[in-house]
């Protein structure tokens, strides 16, 4: 099970309505490599992962959707204040007549979340390995934020989160090793 | 000091010190025989616990699997109140 905790992983400070930022945000909300994406992709292979690695996917998966919570705090933030005409020529302006100012899980360009954008093989390795690739890409996905983004509150969170992609990409490839140990001990003996 | 920047100071301990045991969790995940790495675990939960009753005895549960103190209760403390993470 799980329990709230009323605090935020990292504090995130927002000072200036930004939608247009809130929008690009969302790549990393709702779309394929962002952090709903990670949460619900390791929380639902680490049932059929070796004993050893079940620890790592569901630690990993709880960070997640905290990191979740971040950008939606973010999202939220950047938004509360807008007027439809800000939230239009920001570019939501179909998502301000869908959804108002509520969030959404959908990608920077406004396209749902859909669960085709995770994958669980029932192969450890073959899972693994999309993690790997899952973390940096969005890594990647950061950086670009950073990149286009010249807010400092913003940016000093979105920091903090490219760097936890990637120590989850290291102890994702230690977990890969750890699984290569044991399969090769079994192969001795 | 204001009580609002007190109250956020505390949280930020709260969060420095949550994280250090989020890190070395993941990293004992992996290292499940690294005797000093899960020292420090273990001593990295014994000061998040402290600093997070500090916080909550003032400010009230971060979650309900903590016991309101009185002071948080004699101030009216209530799980149902803002401001929520999102909101601060």
């Amino acid at each position: 099970m799980w329990v709230y905790e009323k605090k935020l992983l990292y504090p995130v400070e927002v000072t200036t309505c930004n939608p247009m930022l809130a929008k690009y945000l969302m790549e990393q909300y709702g779309g394929a490599d962002g952090e709903l994406a990670a949460a619900l992709r390791y929380m639902n292979q680490r049932y059929t992962v070796p004993d050893k690695v079940i620890g790592l996917l569901t630690d990993i998966s709880t960070e997640e959707f905290s990191h979740l919570e971040m950008l939606e705090t973010m999202i939220y933030k950047l938004t509360k204040d807008a007027t439809p005409e800000q939230l239009e020529k920001a570019g939501l302006g179909a998502h301000f007549v869908n959804h108002g100012h509520s969030l959404f899980y959908e990608n920077a360009g406004g396209v749902p979340f859909t669960a085709t954008y995770i994958q669980s093989k029932g192969d450890p390795i073959a899972d693994l390995y999309e993690d790997i690739a899952a973390e940096e890409k969005a890594r990647a996905t950061y950086q670009w934020l950073i990149d286009i983004s010249d807010d400092p509150g913003i940016n000093d969170a979105l920091r903090f989160l490219r760097e936890r992609e990637n120590i989850h990409s290291l102890r994702f490839r230690e977990a890969v090793e750890l699984l290569k140990d044991e399969r090769d001990r079994k192969k001795i003996f | 000091m204001s009580a609002f920047d007190e109250r956020m100071n505390l949280l930020k301990k709260v969060q420095q010190m949550d994280f250090v045991v989020v890190e070395w969790t993941l990293y004992t995940d992996t290292h499940p025989d690294d005797e000093d790495a899960l020292e420090q675990w273990r001593e990295a939960i014994k000061d998040a616990a402290a600093v997070r009753k500090q916080y909550e005895n003032k400010f009230g549960p971060l979650s309900l699997k903590s016991i309101p103190s009185r002071q948080a209760l004699e101030v009216g403390w209530r799980w149902n109140q803002d401001p929520w993470p999102w909101q601060l």
